[in-house]
């Protein structure tokens, strides 16, 4: 694996087309995605969303009908089916949702058994090598049980040390917690958030929002389509096509330092998605000075509908000192039809906007001391597949 | 219409289903019915040809009519026979002059050839021929021959056939057909495979080859009832024989045979014996290997059964949907089977009734066979099927769902769990590959045993055919001398052994003695005709194959003492050693006691005693005097070529001297001749064990196909932890290797009984005695290979597809 400063997962221009009986089936339109060395991300969607199929592209089960997949230094679709696997058990750990060790051999055999496969370690190594795994996981108790004298979350443990018997740099995990009671999904998150930080890049197929909040970053897919993920971030009370659409919708723009991005009766657009750098929030006093009420950051947004509710109160977004923001902006126009089109969608902004009011115009008028944390912004972010129920 | 609707709706995706399971895993679906097929095609093939070859030998046999009794006579005219019509119990009469010449053969020599001559051969009653080619009845200066030494006639159809007549000249007679003639061999003797060719003429030929045209030997009688009873046949034949003797004819000899009784029935009584044999022995295999592809089958199943339960289908229903599904398998597996069985069997018997001489009916399906194979196709695939459909019908919800099943997971207390939990030493791959194979204890047990009973049987037919072909060799023993000699009268021994010792590389010359006798019965009416063969009591050229008592020896030089034959012991199973019998030699009855049986090529090689030269030659008169001679060559072991063309040189010396020859015969010649009938037998168990393999290598590769087939998920996991293409194909070769190596072991061990069961059924019905265990090590190897190569072929395609296809669905692909 390449230590370089490239991405360690590249994905580029992945299309994956499936040919059933129903006909031709998108599972993946161009997707365009990187994964670093130590990151801990969660891939979300609904069922059919593509999101499996996006991590059987990560691990080379499957091939992309077009486009390059790329981990470290090598291009997967140059390798043919057998090479891939032993690539694969070098480089990949692979944590299934239902265990799927192999019955008929002991848990300290099941770890063993890449290691035999990988041939990366020499024999006299493995054994001990596997002991230890076992023994960071807590099972060493185990090493001579069959896997059906355990217990659903020790197998499920069992299958991360036989996972990390290579010592793989990534580790690929489809629900890996389906199929486990909450009190050993937490152990098992733990052992993953251990891993990424010890450098391990950790990629999960997940509907547990719990476990997508533990992860350092969340990717959505939706109908083949990866959602932008600041607009997923600041918009979870949105369905995934609505981000979908927005992300479709929304051009990027780069405001410099001490621009201001919109003022109250001067906006140019309907929805902006801080990407990079920060607002400032600011409300013109009775003294017309200016006075800071809040700090945007990436994965927040500020809409029009805010500005219509704090009419009274001519607020100002400013770029910060700091740096360049780049944000996401849906013009006014389309961001009204945009509404139109999606009347829940205006009601949960609408709800939203009147909430933020209340922050930005507090009644009776009054200045505040120092610059506030907007709780709801703050703590805005809500998983959007708590939307599958 | 409300009904219909009601039933469309629920109907229609349930028998989708069943279609849909068909069509969409063609492979599998192919694996199934094919090895349903293999199994009900041997089941088939088997019961049809039991059947078949008892229906073909009777049918054929009775249907032309064949003499219940044959009185060899001095000559006789016409009125002779007129009187015998009139004795009780005959039906039909017909009188033939037989005599022996001698014609040329292929390869220039001349060998002994009897000719039939046949009054109104036209309107011939009994022992009707079959034409086969050519032309019948012959006209004058015609002649038709028997189909079976028709290729060893220098000339075919329509060609001129050379006859020596007894007073050395020689004549032509075109040869106009070829036909099958079921009763050569029905007068004993030799029987039909040492019987001379067979020639027919009209009795006006007889003027062309120096023979009066108004005389006859032989009479040929039917009986007016009973014909396959014996007593009731030797009744009638001493009426027959008083009647002819009466008319101032004398008779020499009487034959007595049932009309169902064919001259070869000893080898389709053998070929049956081992068909029954065999047919109980593969209905089990059959029946095994249907239980074993159908619950490979069904156990891929389970997952679907069980999503069907949580969706609400009912037991019934559920079993119902299977049922038919297996239902269609073993329909479609018997509407291969079935008439690929019959065409099969049919075609085979074609081979087999031509080399035993009898004539093989119209093409037929054996209703019994039918109806064996509809049960086997339809019955034992429904109850191989239950259980499976109920394990499935009883997977929780849960596991159903996810298709991780944790209900039959290995027991690790189990004893064979705990001796492999022990082994130490392997690597994981190999450790996976050996506890995979007894993972699943129920489908090992099956699969094994198809495998084994497959493998026992084959290396079983093996033994038979290679203790027959031992005992064919052992043959030998009877004909050690390298030619055989005889002459057209008697001469002086001393004279002869002179004549051929002058020839360089004789070693021995032995003058033998050959009569014919009848056998007395106790009631004093003639019995069996026996052929008497006298080598002098010091005689080195006989090492005989005794079963009971003694062969005879210098100290018998003088004495009445001979051995017999196993057609003694078949006729009179009372018979012991020491016992005395009455046979009449030359017109005169003499006491003979019995001291030994032997054993020659079986119950259809006539009755045949050996007595010494010292005591015969003087019974016939002819002390000192032989008209058979053995010779033996300075050089040991002399090939079939070697001992002809001494034969020719001995020939043309003696000839030369003026001496009259009537045959010479090379030793291995003799031999080869004796066991051709155990020859067919030989080759018959050799295209059964074929049979056998095929059957068990379609069951094999099916079975260790469909073993792979449920496998495919544990693969991916391999694959998606590093297994490449070369570890997981050595995975399931391993465990197929294992398997196949196993039922191996088990083979050999059940071949030993399956060998003695299939030796014995055969010895019992050839010679009346149980068989000496032969065990050879050619088919425990062959079956080896077989089940080695085959476990590897079975277990390529299915490692290959599932290597390629499997990870996704371990991944549970959207």
């Amino acid at each position: 694996m390449s230590t370089s400063d490239r991405p360690l997962i590249q994905l580029t221009n992945v299309h994956k087309t499936f040919n059933t009986a129903a006909g031709q089936y998108n599972a993946l339109k161009g997707i365009n995605l990187t994964f670093s060395q130590g990151e801990f991300t969660s891939i979300m969607g609904k069922s059919g969303s593509g999101k499996s199929t996006l991590l059987n592209m990560v691990t080379g089960i499957d091939h992309p009908t077009s486009g390059v997949v790329r981990i470290g230094d090598e291009e997967l679709h140059r390798m043919n089916e057998s090479q891939m696997a032993v690539w694969r058990g070098r480089n990949l750990g692979i944590v299934f949702q239902f265990f799927q060790l192999l019955p008929t051999l002991t848990i300290l055999e099941n770890t063993l058994l890449p290691m035999d496969y990988g041939n990366i370690y020499p024999p006299a190594e493995r054994e001990p090598r596997a002991l230890e795994l076992l023994r960071m996981l807590d099972l060493s108790d185990m090493a001579d049980k069959l896997p059906a004298a355990l217990s659903g979350g020790q197998q499920q443990i069992a299958a991360i040390a036989r996972s990390l018997a290579n010592d793989p740099p990534i580790l690929v995990a489809d629900e890996p917690t389906g199929n486990l009671d909450s009190r050993t999904a937490e152990r098992v998150l733990d052992i993953f958030n251990q891993l990424a930080l010890q450098g391990k890049t950790i990629l999960i197929v997940t509907h547990d929002s719990s476990l997508a909040r533990r992860s350092t970053r969340r990717v959505l897919i939706c109908d083949g389509e990866l959602v932008n993920e600041h607009i997923a971030h600041a918009l979870p009370s949105l369905s995934h096509v609505q981000l979908l659409k927005l992300t479709k919708l929304m051009t990027p723009r780069r405001y410099e330092t001490g621009v201001t991005v919109a003022r109250q009766g001067a906006l140019d657009a309907g929805l902006f998605v801080l990407t990079g750098g920060r607002v400032d929030i600011l409300r013109q006093g009775e003294a017309k000075s200016l006075s800071l009420i809040t700090t945007l950051l990436p994965g927040q947004y500020f809409s029009n509908l805010e500005l219509l509710e704090t009419e009274l109160c001519d607020l100002t977004f400013r770029v910060t000192s700091d740096g360049p923001v780049d944000i996401l902006c849906l013009p006014l126009a389309q961001f009204d039809q945009w509404l139109v089109e999606n009347p829940s969608a205006e009601n949960a902004l609408r709800r939203s906007a009147a909430e933020r009011s209340g922050f930005y115009c507090p009644q009776p008028r009054a200045r505040p001391q120092e610059p506030r944390v907007a709780p709801f912004l703050a703590t805005s972010y809500q998983d959007p597949l708590q939307q599958e129920g | 219409m409300r009904s219909f609707q009601f039933t469309r709706s629920l109907w229609r995706p349930r028998w989708h289903k069943v279609t849909a399971d068909l069509w969409g895993n063609k492979v599998r679906s192919f694996l199934v019915i094919s090895s349903i097929a293999v199994g009900l095609f041997a089941v088939g093939l088997i019961t049809s040809m039991y059947v078949l070859n008892g229906e073909d030998m009777e049918a054929g046999y009775s249907s032309v009519n064949p003499a219940s009794i044959q009185v060899f006579t001095s000559l006789y005219e016409e009125d002779v026979l007129t009187h015998i019509r009139h004795v009780e119990g005959v039906r039909q009469v017909q009188g033939e002059y037989i005599f022996s010449l001698r014609v040329r053969r292929s390869g220039g020599e001349w060998k002994p050839i009897d000719i039939h001559a046949i009054p109104s051969i036209e309107q011939m009653d009994i022992n009707r021929v079959h034409l086969e080619k050519g032309v019948w009845p012959p006209r004058d200066k015609e002649i038709v021959v028997d189909s079976y030494k028709l290729p060893e006639l220098p000339v075919g159809v329509g060609g001129l056939l050379e006859l020596e007549l007894p007073s050395s000249r020689t004549r032509s007679l075109r040869l106009v057909g070829a036909i099958n003639d079921q009763t050569i061999g029905s007068t004993g003797g030799g029987g039909f495979f040492l019987a001379p060719a067979q020639g027919y003429i009209t009795l006006e030929t007889l003027d062309w080859l120096e023979l009066p045209n108004n005389q006859m030997n032989v009479i040929f009688v039917t009986v007016d009832r009973s014909p396959n009873d014996y007593a009731y046949l030797r009744e009638v034949g001493n009426r027959v024989s008083d009647a002819v003797e009466q008319s101032g004819v004398t008779v020499y000899s009487t034959a007595i045979r049932a009309a169902n009784d064919h001259p070869n029935r000893v080898y389709v009584d053998a070929i049956s014996a081992v068909l029954f044999v065999l047919g109980f022995l593969v209905m089990f295999l059959s029946g095994f290997l249907i239980t074993n592809t159908l619950s490979a089958l069904l156990n891929q199943q389970v997952h679907q059964i069980g999503v069907m339960k949580t969706i609400g289908g009912r037991r019934g229903q559920i079993m119902g949907i299977y049922m038919v599904q297996i239902f269609i398998f073993g329909l479609l597996a018997f509407s291969i089977a079935m008439p690929l069985s019959s065409q099969v069997s049919y075609s085979l018997l074609g081979y087999f009734s031509q080399a035993v001489n009898t004539q093989q009916q119209g093409f037929r399906v054996v209703p019994v066979s039918v109806v064996l194979q509809l049960v086997v196709a339809l019955i034992v695939p429904q109850v191989a099927a239950f259980i499976p459909i109920l394990h499935g019908t009883r997977i929780s919800a849960v596991e159903a769902m996810s298709g991780y099943s944790q209900s039959n997971p290995p027991n690790p207390k189990g004893w064979i769990n705990q001796r492999l939990h022990d082994v130490r030493g392997l690597s994981r791959p190999l450790l996976l590959s050996l506890r995979n194979t007894f993972r699943r204890r129920g489908r090992l047990f099956l699969t094994l045993f198809t495998l084994t009973l497959g493998g026992a049987i084959f290396i079983g037919t093996f033994n038979v055919e290679r203790s027959l072909s031992s005992y064919i060799e052992r043959i030998g023993r009877y004909f050690m001398a390298d030619v055989n000699l005889t002459f057209k009268q008697y001469y002086r021994i001393e004279e002869i052994e002179s004549a051929i010792k002058e020839i360089p590389g004789v070693r021995q010359v032995e003058g033998w003695t050959a009569a014919s006798g009848e056998l007395m019965l106790p009631d004093g009416s003639v019995g069996e005709t026996t052929r008497l063969l006298a080598p002098p009591s010091q005689s080195e050229l006989v090492s005989p194959i005794l079963l009971e008592g003694r062969w005879l020896g210098p100290a018998d030089a003088d004495s009445n003492v001979i051995t017999v034959n196993e057609r003694f012991r078949e006729t009179y199973p009372n018979l012991k050693p020491g016992d005395i019998i009455q046979v009449k030699i030359a017109g005169r009855e003499r006491d003979l006691q019995v001291v030994g049986f032997f054993r020659l090529a079986g119950k259809s090689s006539g009755y045949l005693a050996y007595g010494t030269y010292e005591y015969l030659s003087r019974v016939i008169h002819q002390p000192n005097r032989a008209n058979t001679f053995r010779v033996r060559s300075e050089q040991p072991r002399l090939n079939l070529q070697e001992q002809q063309a001494m034969g020719r040189q001995i020939e043309t010396h003696l000839e030369a001297l003026g001496y009259q020859l009537a045959d010479v015969e090379a030793g291995e010649s003799l031999t080869a001749t004796t066991a051709d009938g155990l020859n067919i037998l030989t080759i018959f168990l050799l295209i059964m064990a074929l049979l056998i393999a095929v059957v068990g290598s379609i069951g094999l590769m099916g079975t260790m196909s469909l073993n792979v087939m449920e496998r495919t998920r544990e693969i991916g996991i391999l694959r998606a932890i590093g297994a490449s293409d070369r570890a997981v194909m050595e995975l399931v070769l391993v465990e197929g290797a294992l398997i196949g190596l196993m039922s191996w072991v088990f083979g050999v061990l059940l071949a030993f009984p399956i060998s003695s069961l299939m030796s014995n059924a055969i010895n019992l019905a050839l010679f009346g005695a149980a068989a000496d265990f032969t065990f050879t090590p050619t088919g425990v190897f062959l079956w080896l290979g077989v089940v080695s190569v085959l476990s590897v072929l079975a277990s390529v395609g299915p490692a290959r597809n599932a290597t390629r296809l499997t990870i996704r669905e371990v991944l549970a692909y959207e």
